[in-house]
């Protein structure tokens, strides 16, 4: 099967970073390869590993998330296009969607993967968009994907449980990083990525349709107490402070 | 009169409460700007829920009754919101943010070309625009998102379990049925299987108390310690991703970035170490318990009540403290 995982940079949340004037500031500028994404190149490398298949990754993004096309293709993938925005540009789901759409109409793969959401954003809306521009079936939020004859069987983590879906190609599934473990390329396996082709195309993203106003701090929480002493000791004040302060039991 | 139509998904034939809580917010939107407050509800039978939803408010409830409902398939539900919304024409649609609304948003958003605003935290309109606070970068921020509704779309928001009180506020509702457009045998999907998830007594999404669970619980006789302080409190059980991986939790119970997120009255957090994908699912709590043995430990910065030590020695007499208050 030929698949096509599109995937994307973010900002680290793990690295220092602030609000300054409505502005989200990243002190270091440090970037990934969003988790959710990452998962769903595992996935298409297990597969692809189980059944042979071709593995493209597609990311929409300017000149620096070149190295995430790479980190991807050092984890396995076979071919990257790059859908080069300038640094400036504004996406949006709704224009990340545009864009993807416009590349797979041309190139067509059986099975298109994406995170469920991205992780700096958590918006979770490309991978449905995407499946019902193309006018595709789909599942979102898989922990479990299987190859059974031209179709997948996805297991989906549902409110109440899972949800085991047959899926016939050409279809969408998103990801969720609970799904596995992605992994961390070898050395060898990044100097081989250097020759692998990326085709970097440029595209002019439509104009969002949300409009960011500012970026602010969550509201703070009130400070809190350690309960001290021997563990019945403390265990019993908790009750009372449960019970008489917070008045939670 | 313009409209706020809030969805409501329906599961045992019962609202969920995140999708009273979302009418509820829709319903205080209508009053103040004079608008009607209606809703959608999808079910096998759509109209036993009826009455429940004149009582949060809903003036005016579509009911669409169809069997498929009863299997979690997205298609269906986005068939049946578009035929809904091109009757009804609403300027807003709420939902509540649960995993059924999640797999069905995007697709719905693109079908009606309608701005989305997944996922938030609160939202208000002034005029044609509707303004929205989301948590973003693992909920370390929070972006103020803002979205113009049209002529010929509706803004969609999905709202955050918790994010808002469920109000009754009762009203007669004039129910109108909307027959599902989807012929069953045309779905490209297939349901072969749910697999429900053995979970405790109480539903996360509706629990006052929640009692999680981290990888310091460890092993079966932490869990069974966990389960006991659940037990007594009346608590629905939660989970950390670790201790969903180690196979001890079902993944139903994972609360965070990837997992639900909950704002129960009282939340336990025991063996959690509070990274910042946890701590996005549930700081909305009222009141926060961490138990943890290494002082340093991140939750104890957002915990109300703190105790510095090893579960095993903490739970037992806590169990009986509460047990004995209770009694
Ligand atoms: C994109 C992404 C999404 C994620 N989504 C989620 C999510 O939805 N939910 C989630 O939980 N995580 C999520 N994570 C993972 C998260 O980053 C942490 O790895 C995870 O929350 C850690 O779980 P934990 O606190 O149980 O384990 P640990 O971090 O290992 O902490 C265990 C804690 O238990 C304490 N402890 C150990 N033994 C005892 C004892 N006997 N008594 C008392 N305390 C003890 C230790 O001091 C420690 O603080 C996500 C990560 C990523 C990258
Ligand atoms: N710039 C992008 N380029 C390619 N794929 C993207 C991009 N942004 C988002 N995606 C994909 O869409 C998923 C979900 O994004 P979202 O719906 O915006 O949360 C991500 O995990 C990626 O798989």
């Amino acid at each position: 099967m030929r698949f096509s995982v599109c995937i994307n940079q973010v900002p680290d949340v793990s690295a220092p970073s602030q609000v300054r004037d409505g502005q989200l500031i990243l002190d270091a500028g440090r970037v990934v390869l969003d988790a959710y994404a990452a998962s769903a190149v595992e996935a298409a490398l297990v597969l692809q590993e189980a059944h042979g298949g071709d593995v493209e990754v597609v990311l929409i993004g300017a000149q620096k998330a070149s190295e995430t096309i790479r980190k991807a293709l050092a984890m396995g993938a076979d071919s990257g296009v790059h859908l080069l925005v300038s640094e400036d540009a504004a996406l949006d789901s709704r224009s990340v969607t545009a864009l993807l759409a416009d590349h797979y109409r041309a190139s067509s793969p059986d099975v298109i993967l994406a995170g469920k959401q991205s992780q700096d954003t958590d918006a979770g809306l490309v991978g449905g968009m995407l499946a019902e521009a193309l006018g595709r079936p789909y599942v979102t939020n898989a922990v479990g994907l299987v190859q059974e004859g031209d179709g997948l069987v996805v297991t989906r983590q549902g409110d109440k449980g899972q949800e085991i879906i047959g899926l016939p190609t050409p279809c969408v599934v998103t990801c969720s990083n609970d799904m596995n473990d992605p992994r961390i390329p070898k050395l060898k396996n990044i100097m081989a990525s250097k020759k692998k082709p990326v085709e970097t195309r440029e595209v002019s993203p439509s104009a969002p349709s949300l409009r960011t106003v500012a970026y602010e701090m969550p509201p703070a929480r009130e400070p809190g107490q350690t309960v001290p002493g021997e563990p019945a000791e403390a265990a019993h004040e908790l009750v009372r402070l449960l019970q008489d302060e917070a008045r939670a039991l | 009169m313009p409209t706020i139509l809030t969805t409501i998904p329906v599961s045992d034939g019962q609202p969920s409460r995140t999708a009273l809580e979302a009418l509820t917010r829709a319903r205080q939107l209508a009053t103040e700007h004079g608008w009607t407050c209606a809703a959608v509800a999808l079910a096998p039978d759509a109209s036993v829920v009826s009455d429940t939803l004149g009582r949060y408010g809903a003036q005016t409830v579509y009911a669409v009754s169809d069997a498929t409902f009863a299997e979690p398939l997205n298609a269906p539900v986005v068939d049946a919101l578009e035929t809904v919304i091109r009757e009804a024409g609403p300027e807003i649609v709420v939902f509540p943010s649960s995993e059924g609304v999640k797999d069905a948003l995007g697709a719905l958003a693109e079908r009606l070309n309608a701005p989305a605003l997944p996922d938030v935290a609160s939202f208000s309109m002034s005029d044609s625009t509707v303004e929205a606070v989301r948590p973003v970068m693992a909920a370390k921020f929070r972006a103020r998102v803002q979205a113009e509704t049209s002529s010929d779309s509706p803004v969609l928001v999905s709202v955050r379990a918790g994010s808002y009180a469920a109000e009754e506020s009762p009203v007669t509702p004039e129910v109108i049925d909307v027959a599902l457009a989807t012929d069953a045998s045309s779905l490209r999907q297939t349901l072969r299987d749910v697999v429900r998830s053995a979970g405790g007594a109480v539903d996360l999404s509706e629990a006052q108390v929640v009692v999680a669970a981290g990888r310091g619980v460890r092993d079966e006789a932490g869990k069974a310690l966990v389960e006991e302080l659940a037990d007594v409190t009346g608590a629905a059980i939660g989970a950390s991703r670790a201790v969903v991986e180690l196979g001890l939790f079902p993944a139903t119970a994972q609360i965070g970035q990837t997992g639900k997120v909950v704002a129960p009255d009282l939340y336990f957090a025991v063996g959690i170490s509070g990274a910042i994908q946890h701590v996005a699912g549930m700081t909305g709590s009222r009141t926060i318990v961490a138990i943890n043995k290494d002082a340093d430990a991140p939750i104890f910065d957002v915990a109300t009540y703190g105790i510095v030590g090893d579960l095993h020695q903490v739970l037992p007499p806590l169990i009986e403290a509460i047990r004995d208050a209770k009694a």
